[in-house]
């Protein structure tokens, strides 16, 4: 009986607990997983790209279920040292056919379980058989099953360019791996990849995304853009050259977004080290990279070429502690970009004050009213010629990194749970 | 003095002309704690007097009406308040007063809207279909702020053809949608016949769900911030 109702499973090309479990559980690690940024029209069958993204829902470690993040297979001819999957590892393995993939997406995403379809897969056979297994799902999704929302796909090192091309062609969104910031430790410790394995094809596929637009042609290509993502801590590169290569990539590539995930061993090998990569770190490089985007500031002013962000401090306040000389800025009056570069007030809320300041003057009362965080603010700015910081410029750096370690005794204890099972791959 | 209104835009524009000259008024469309002394009234709609009171705020501020439909939606228990303070202020100023943050009442109503916005937002992703034997799917929920209908545009786009019905269960009504048009019509309960596939997709769904969690790092109070668990009832992978 239980024979036959399996048959009658495979028949209907829906894919088994098993194997969903087994593919599932090979892509949990990656980092990625929104679903901003496209805003593709439904035409004529199922789903629509929603531009804000959207949660759908949130397991217990905390993270959110956007898109059904799943690998087409987990059978690996790579051996990049650091991950489950690669081929010296002993483990099952499984894969699955686009068919089971493109009911899998209908079906969730008809219920709104999902916002859509990360694909992903170990390097299966060759790379450029993964590729084109890839591409054939994509392809098939949309045009067969005429499913028009959220599509990420990961792109394989080393597969052709016309096959990166036309899938690119199918997704919202897609993205290389650098994996590990420097050419030096790829070649230690993921042998089969290397800097022109992941940083030129990301180049080319901007290249390519520009011809497209320049030429007006129909269609879509990648309107949600690409991402990328680094492990941290498993190599030893500062802060400073990381940053440096995610603002090259947002500079030069037009790339939406670099994840990090501290490194965590999960795997035991002479060529890694064995104590995890923290947390912190990660979060701290993350601020960093925030600040690139949406702050205004440069690589170059976050951090010097070889030194680390510090852990005591978020870069926006060690930024600003040596610049003392441009504060305190009076809120009444400071521009959109001074108000952005005071610790403690975010986007929203320069905004917030920059709308509520033309009806009137704002004191600190307004302020705190207003939801404006004034814990680290308060060193930096005037408020109708009113100033509630600290007198010296060293007590200011005083409050702060106390604040900052009472704040991190808290956080640390969070992740003190972790263990070697854990992740390579984390998201804060 | 009370003014009962029933909750509809046009008994609250009328309700407001009336109360014109009244400072100590209080609006009501929901129960209301009546202390002694005070005198009450049920406001009946003037639909024409309504249309000038819209007129006219529509020319101090174009997004004023959308403004007080999300408003009159919240399930607050101050809603009513909030939005008779913000009208007030606006009618005062005669110009949009949506900026002016630095006010209590402009801040109580941006707030008032921003919940009936998240809330519409996070069901947008919250909501959970379940497959009819006839292929129609059905959505059970129970949100905080009447949205049922402001929640089915969304599922309208993107579900193409497909009929749908989105059941508030606790003002039991329902948005109703036939792949065209949507309609809201009272719904009591409703007794669902699944399709053949449904219970397989949902045991799908609730593998992928524990497969996809990395359990070595439990942070629960963070998943309950972003998916209270008053949500949890009607999701899928809770059931």
């Amino acid at each position: 009986m239980f024979d036959i109702c399996k048959e009658a499973r495979y028949n209907r090309g829906m894919i088994s607990e098993e194997k969903l479990s087994l593919l599932t559980e090979s892509a949990k690690y990656d980092v990625s997983c929104s679903s901003s940024g496209s805003g593709r029209k439904n035409e004529g069958g199922i789903g629509n790209g929603y531009a804000s993204g959207c949660c759908h829902s949130f397991t217990p470690d905390g993270r959110c279920i956007s898109l059904l993040k799943i690998l087409l297979s987990n059978d690996c001819v790579f051996d990049c040292k650091y991950c489950v999957n690669r081929c010296s590892a002993d483990a099952p393995r499984a894969t699955a056919t686009p068919e089971e993939i493109c009911e899998l997406t209908m079906d969730f995403y008809k219920r709104n379980y999902i916002e859509g379809l990360f694909l992903s897969s170990a390097v299966h056979r060759s790379p450029d058989h993964t590729m084109e297994q890839l591409l054939l799902t994509v392809k098939k999704l949309r045009t067969e099953y005429r499913f028009f929302g959220y599509i990420h796909v990961k792109a394989i090192p080393y597969a052709d360019e016309r096959l990166v091309n036309e899938t690119a062609r199918y997704a919202d969104r897609m993205s290389y791996n650098v994996e590990l910031p420097s050419e030096k430790s790829l070649k230690l410790l993921a042998p089969q990849k290397s800097k022109a394995s992941v940083l030129l094809p990301i180049s080319k596929l901007a290249r390519e995304k520009e011809i497209f637009r320049a030429e007006n042609r129909k269609g879509k290509f990648l309107p949600a853009g690409q991402t990328t993502q680094m492990i941290v801590g498993a190599s030893p590169e500062p802060d400073g050259q990381i940053l440096r290569l995610s603002q090259r990539l947002y500079r030069g590539a037009g790339l939406k977004r670099v994840y990090y995930s501290s490194y965590v061993p999960v795997v035991r090998d002479p060529l890694l080290p064995d104590v995890p990569g923290g947390a912190l770190r990660e979060h701290r490089l993350y601020q960093a990279d925030w600040l690139l985007r949406f702050y205004g500031f440069s690589a170059e002013e976050i951090v010097e070429d070889d030194g680390n962000l510090s852990l005591e401090l978020d870069p926006k306040c060690a930024w600003a502690l040596r610049n003392m000389h441009l504060f305190p800025v009076e809120v009444n009056r400071a521009p959109l970009e001074l108000l952005l570069r005071v610790p403690g007030i975010g986007a929203r809320s320069a905004y917030k004050i920059l709308e509520a300041r033309q009806y009137a003057s704002l004191d600190f009362v307004h302020l705190k009213k207003m939801r404006v965080v004034l814990k680290r603010a308060r060193h930096f700015i005037t408020a109708n010629g009113k100033f509630y910081g600290a007198k010296s410029d060293a007590a200011v750096r005083g409050l702060l990194t106390a604040g900052e370690r009472a704040q991190n005794a808290e956080q640390l204890s969070l992740f003190a749970a972790e263990n070697a099972a854990a992740a390579l791959t984390g998201e804060l | 003095m009370i003014y009962f209104y029933d909750g509809t835009k046009e008994a609250f524009l009328t309700a407001f002309l009336l109360a014109w000259g009244d400072r100590e008024a209080v609006f009501a469309s929901q129960n209301a704690q009546l202390s002694l002394g005070q005198t009450c009234t049920f406001v009946r709609t003037d639909a024409a007097a309504a249309k000038r009171a819209e007129q006219r705020f529509l020319s101090f501020d174009k997004e004023s009406m959308r403004d007080l439909g999300t408003m009159l939606r919240s399930g607050d228990a101050n809603r009513d308040a909030v939005a008779l303070a913000y009208f007030r202020l606006l009618a005062e100023k005669k110009r949009p007063v949506r900026g002016m943050l630095a006010d209590d009442a402009v801040r109580a109503a941006d707030e008032c809207m921003r919940r009936v916005g998240l809330e519409i937002h996070r069901f947008h992703g919250f909501l959970r279909f379940m497959e009819s034997a006839s292929g129609a799917l059905y959505a059970p929920f129970s949100p905080d702020n009447d949205i049922c209908d402001l929640v089915a545009p969304h599922f309208r786009a993107r579900l193409g053809g497909y009929p749908f019905v989105i059941h508030d269960v606790k003002r039991k009504k329902a948005a109703v949608c036939d792949g065209k048009t949507i309609f809201v019509a009272p719904l009591e309960r409703a007794e669902v016949a699944l399709s053949a596939d449904e219970t397989e997709w949902q045991s799908l769904w609730k593998t992928y769900y524990a497969s996809v969690n990395i359990p070595s790092r439990e942070r629960l109070k963070q998943m309950r911030g972003y998916m209270p668990v008053r949500y949890w009832k009607h999701l899928t992978e809770f059931r």
